[in-house]
């Protein structure tokens, strides 16, 4: 009788054991499905393989890696990268804190207004460079060369021209991603304490003090998190870039996931495309590490 | 004096709110009303210099778009690609949103309820998939499919699909099956029910506005994706975000018809936001903010 109990009991934490697995088999299942086309992909840039050329498929370790450093277009692609993705958040950011801190004041028709503000973020974001390509048109019928015109501005050259096509790039992105770092500060702000607010106004502060004394320092976690979010993908930027320039004109506005897709699909070297998707990896993981350590300590500071 | 002063100061603050709210309204809507404008003129009125916005609407773009050319005296003269596109966006978001919730219910409940060692590393896993870029697992993919059958199918997509939806609908389920008390899944447990009880009867009916959120999202992101079937779809799959850059060839942009397929294509995502708005930015983080 005893024993029977027992028995149960055993089978129980049996279970216990066994049952997570189970119920994660099918997940681990398309898990190795998407963990063995990365492997490949990570072998295929110590390799040679160009598509045209399968015979002359050789592992070459790190030579893919060791030939990027002496081409010229990929020292220009990694400038545009970092580059873009360091001027796109810090714009992204300082513009999200200006729109959430107006939405956090008291604004008539706020919840309409962030109702609206989600419409850039969801639709897709190839669907938004094509939007703002009909409205770049270079040509006089574009709207906002047009609009330019009134204060004497322009005709702006918007996908042609070098320095034009990033900050055009520079601009569908914003719009579509200022709402997502708006709607993220505007959440950490209500969820701010007001005990220090009540202080500060008993102390007769002004509203840039309490801004930069208060507000900031309070809001940094959500900043530090945001700007992780959007220099991951401002890394990465890819459906935009390709539906605009294509990483013209003259390679000025080819990042390295571009070029890692021209060395692919255009030219067939996978083993350089790859070598240089895996660059690209790295640096994702390695400056998202860094903010995260830095979210770390701005949420450790931060009293709770 | 004081009352005047302060009168002024708050009549300027309204101006500020004034122009502030203009602002944010111009900038988000603008885009979207020009578009739809684009989208209703002939194309004598999208060339017209200077752009205008007084025009007769016109919805040849949508008819061709939906039904073919009708230039030919009309008759059709094209058949009309779009309208597939639109199904195919349809097929591929929905299985792999459903593919992802039927794997991802049982492993978020594992995750958020058992310890078990490697659980970790599991977790690690899946929430790396965020990082990598696109090309390195799309050119593996390519090959791989090439081989064996799956480039140009709606399956090949679903499941290249996973690498977009799984990770996200695992972590996001798991941060709302967090959120029961555990008290209420012991006390189902003490009263006899099995692990598939607790799940069926306790943790998804209390977290079904979660569920409801994680299948809507994770349908968007699907609808959203575009360089995934850039490489792996062809004529027969290609989804409406790859359909609707094929307006744009050496020898033209057909303007008008890229607008309404725009608008079309957006359409389905400003509807299904509204549903969800206030959930949208614990989705996008994964659950990172609530």
């Amino acid at each position: 009788m005893g024993n029977n109990i027992q028995r149960r009991r055993a089978q129980r934490r049996r279970s216990r054991v066994v049952l997570p697995y189970v119920l994660m088999a099918p997940a681990i299942v398309l898990l190795v499905g998407m963990v063995y086309p990365f492997a490949v992909g990570a072998y295929y840039s110590l390799t040679s393989y160009w598509l045209q050329y399968p015979q002359r498929f050789r592992f070459v370790w790190f030579d893919n890696y060791i030939e990027l450093l002496e081409e010229p277009l990929f020292s220009q692609a990694l400038k545009f990268t970092l580059g873009f993705t360091l001027v796109a958040v810090v714009v992204q950011v300082g513009l999200g804190i200006a729109a959430a801190l107006f939405l956090h004041g008291r604004v008539p028709g706020r919840s309409t207004l962030r109702a609206m503000m989600l419409m850039p973020l969801m639709i897709p974001p190839v669907i938004t460079a094509l939007m703002w390509k009909i409205m770049m048109a270079s040509t006089n019928a574009g709207i906002l060369n047009h609009l330019l015109s009134y204060i004497g501005l322009g005709p702006i050259n918007w996908f042609g021209a070098t320095e034009a096509a990033m900050v055009s790039i520079l601009i569908i992105d914003t719009w579509g991603n200022l709402p997502f770092v708006a709607l993220i500060l505007l959440g950490g702000l209500q969820a701010l304490p007001t005990e220090p607010y009540e202080a500060a106004r008993v102390d007769g502060a002004g509203a840039w003090d309490i801004f930069r004394f208060i507000t900031l320092p309070l809001l940094a976690p959500f900043i530090v998190l945001v700007a992780t979010f959007r220099t991951m993908d401002s890394l990465r930027i890819f459906d935009v870039i390709y539906a605009t320039t294509v990483g013209g004109p003259n390679d000025a506005t080819t990042n390295l996931h571009i070029m890692a897709y021209q060395y692919s699909f255009q030219w067939y070297q996978l083993g350089r495309g790859m070598a240089q998707g895996m660059v690209l990896l790295l640096l994702v993981v390695v400056i998202s590490y860094l903010l995260m350590r830095m979210w770390d300590r701005a949420a450790e500071r931060t009293p709770k | 004096m004081s009352t005047q002063a302060s009168a002024r100061s708050r009549l300027s603050r309204s101006a500020a709110i004034a122009v502030g709210a203009f602002i944010l309204v111009a900038w988000t809507v603008f885009p979207f009303l020009w578009i739809l404008l684009t989208s209703l003129k002939s194309p004598t009125d999208i060339v017209a210099v200077p752009p205008t916005f007084t025009f007769t609407p016109t919805l040849n773009n949508y008819i061709a778009l939906l039904f073919g050319d009708q230039s030919g005296g009309g008759v059709s003269t094209t058949r009309p690609d779009f309208p597939r596109f639109f199904v195919n966006s349809v097929i591929i978001s929905v299985g792999a949103i459903a593919l992802s919730v039927l794997v991802g219910i049982p492993a978020a409940y594992a995750l958020a309820r058992f310890d078990f060692p490697l659980k970790g590393a599991l977790a690690f896993i899946f929430m790396s998939f965020r990082f990598v870029p696109f090309i390195v697992f799309v050119v593996p993919l390519y090959l791989i499919y090439q081989r064996v059958g799956l480039h140009n199918t709606h399956l090949g997509l679903i499941l290249a699909y996973q690498l977009i939806s799984l990770p996200f609908t695992i972590w996001l389920l798991r941060s709302f099956f967090m959120e029961i008390p555990v008290e209420i899944q012991e006390a189902a447990a003490i009263d006899g029910c099995s692990w598939l009880g607790v799940l069926t009867r306790v943790i998804l009916p209390l977290s079904l506005p979660g569920l409801a959120v994680t299948v809507i999202l994770g349908f968007m992101f699907c609808w959203n994706a575009f360089n995934y079937p850039l490489m792996l779809a062809g004529r027969n799959t290609f989804p409406v975000t790859v359909g609707a850059i094929q307006f744009i060839s050496y020898e033209q942009v057909l303007w008008g018809q890229m607008a309404a397929a725009t608008i079309i294509s957006a359409l389905p995502q400003l509807i299904l936001s509204l549903m969800v708005q206030k959930y949208i930015v614990r989705g996008l983080t994964m659950g990172a903010v609530k």
